[in-house]
């Protein structure tokens, strides 16, 4: 197995909900933490996640690895990612297929890289640095795009696939993320999923977006809509149980609102994992297995 | 690797300076024209950017008020791209922007508004270490003293400000009457620290931030009491000397003495 089993159903951990999340033992069975957040010398952030990691898994998000850049890794920042990481024990470590940045700047966007056989040759060397200088496999996500580069050769999920097949590296899947690019550049986000290397999902992402008509704005800022939930659905049944959370950035309700959103997740992936022979996981299917030896 | 890098710096050119070499490489669609694509990232970078100064100015915001604030992180924007890998330390040169900005000229006590909440966020998540206790500091030989140097808690800060920036954060910060803007001509002390997870800050006498400041670059307990002597004299500063450094003790602001 490539991957580790499931860890069920998480959030993003937020400030707004620490002392909620205290006080209230909420039913969320790990928590996902924004990387940079807790690259601080000490005080309350540090604090409080040692409090969160006695009494949940966690496993750390960041947004500033830049993998796809051209400027070289930024060794300081893994030095300091690598040290948290011993700090927390996460069960794992996840960053974006996309580069930050050139030149000793940061743009804080996760910007889409064109998808050549240049890049994807010069990202599959920087992940195998990077697993080299972190001592494991990493998680890389596929971010949200409005631009499509007249450069590219080959597909997102070609690309993706590519990327996590040759470094061998494991894969985050945003569900959102590929409903979102799949409406902005008209490409059938079913296809996308079906190409994904099921055996290399190790987390899903669920959030909302913003609907601007003829293109959809990535804000992670209100609940999953339908066909994000659908398309999860298509995700579990191609991948099997996947440890899968809500992602929320902006716009953070309540937590128990949350919580409420994540046994919708839970109740859905019960469903289609429990379901009869004929949704067994796409994988199953394609290779070609009896209907009945993937029902649990 | 030359054409990705060069997609990269023409993009990056185009968000920070707005430079057009990246149109030619970007496809658009009927609906969705490559203008407006691009455009959603040049919105996001600026606004992404002006709500990170927000979070890191909470005091400020509210202060300015959401337009006035919004102006100030445009225009700093505008003049500083990020070189953080975390967006907490967007934010380090505000103070100096304002101090140097004509556009704020009117306006002084805010640039010493921004480098007073800038210290606060320092202190706030500063290493942790643990502070001296009298008992550790009552086995010091007596034959000792004069050499002795003090260690700092790492969330100390200092600073001398001429407005009464601190009193208006707090003001601000919790939500009471904000005192009216006065200035001093000769600049007051002040000592920002944190004991534990609670950050404090106080105003310090002329003679207690001199000495002080003499302990932080490293003079020996013997250099701070010949300071004291010429501050104070030599009946008065024995006592005073002993004072100072208990209260340092307790406040949790030294962490060792060697």
């Amino acid at each position: 197995m490539l991957t580790r089993p499931s860890l069920g159903f998480g959030l993003g951990l937020r400030v707004d909900h620490y002392e909620a999340i205290l006080a209230e033992r909420p039913r969320v069975d790990w928590f996902e933490v924004l990387t940079e957040n807790y690259l601080v010398p000490g005080g309350k952030p540090l604090n409080y996640l040692t409090r969160f990691r006695e009494r949940y898994p966690l496993v750390m998000h960041g947004v500033s690895m830049s993998i796809g850049s051209t400027a070289p890794l930024d060794l300081e920042y893994l030095r300091q990612v690598k040290s948290l990481a011993a700090r927390i024990e996460p069960a794992w470590i996840s960053d974006h297929l996309c580069w930050t940045g050139v030149a000793g700047r940061n743009l804080h966007d996760l910007l889409p890289l064109p998808y050549t056989e240049e890049a994807l040759a010069h990202v599959v060397a920087r992940v195998g640095q990077v697993q080299e200088l972190l001592g494991r496999r990493i998680l890389l996500e596929n971010v949200s795009s409005y631009v499509a580069y007249s450069a590219s050769q080959l597909t997102e999920w070609e690309f993706l696939r590519e990327v996590v097949v040759r470094a061998d590296c494991l894969l985050l899947l945003d569900v959102n993320n590929i409903y979102v690019s799949s409406v902005n550049h008209g490409f059938d986000a079913r296809t996308y999923l079906q190409h994904l290397p099921a055996e290399r999902v190790q987390q899903i992402h669920l959030a909302g977006h913003e609907d601007h008509g003829s293109y959809l704005i990535d804000t992670h800022d209100h609940p999953v809509p339908d066909p994000v939930w659908q398309l999860y659905e298509a995700a579990l049944r191609h991948c099997g149980p996947v440890a899968t959370m809500i992602e929320r950035d902006d716009n953070i309700p309540p937590l128990e609102e949350l919580v409420g959103e994540l046994d919708q997740a839970r109740q859905l992936s019960a469903r289609v994992l429990n379901a009869p022979p004929a949704t067994m996981p796409l994988a199953a299917q394609r290779a070609g297995m009896p209907a009945g030896a993937a029902a649990p | 690797m030359n054409e990705l890098a060069e997609l990269q710096g023409a993009f990056q050119d185009y968000l920070i300076s707005g430079g057009g070499a990246i149109h030619r490489r970007v496809l658009g669609t009927a609906q969705v024209p490559a203008e407006i694509r691009l455009g959603i990232y040049a919105g996001a970078y600026a606004s992404r950017l002006a709500e990170a100064l927000g979070a890191n100015f909470p005091a400020m915001l509210r202060l300015m008020g959401e337009e006035d604030f919004n102006a100030l992180a445009r225009a700093y924007v505008a003049a500083h791209a990020s070189t953080f890998f975390s967006i907490r330390h967007y934010g380090d040169r505000l103070a100096a922007f304002l101090a140097s900005d004509p556009a704020y000229g009117e306006a002084p006590v805010l640039a010493e508004l921004a480098r007073w909440e800038w210290c606060v966020g320092l202190t706030f998540d500063a290493a942790d270490a643990t502070p001296l206790t009298h008992e550790v500091l009552a086995q010091v030989h007596p034959q000792q003293w004069a050499q002795l140097r003090l260690r700092w808690h790492p969330s100390v800060q200092r600073l001398d400000l001429h407005w009464n920036a601190p009193q208006i954060w707090q003001a601000v910060t919790e939500e009471s009457e904000v005192p009216p803007v006065a200035f001093s001509q000769q600049a007051q002390p002040w000592l920002l620290w944190r004991q534990g997870l609670t950050t404090y800050f106080r105003s310090l006498p002329g003679t207690e931030a001199a000495v002080l400041d003499a302990g932080r670059q490293g003079g020996s307990f013997g250099e701070l009491c010949t300071l004291l002597c010429a501050e104070v004299g030599d009946a008065a500063a024995p006592l005073q000397a002993a004072t100072l450094l208990r209260s340092w003790v307790a406040a949790g602001l030294i962490t060792d003495a060697d």
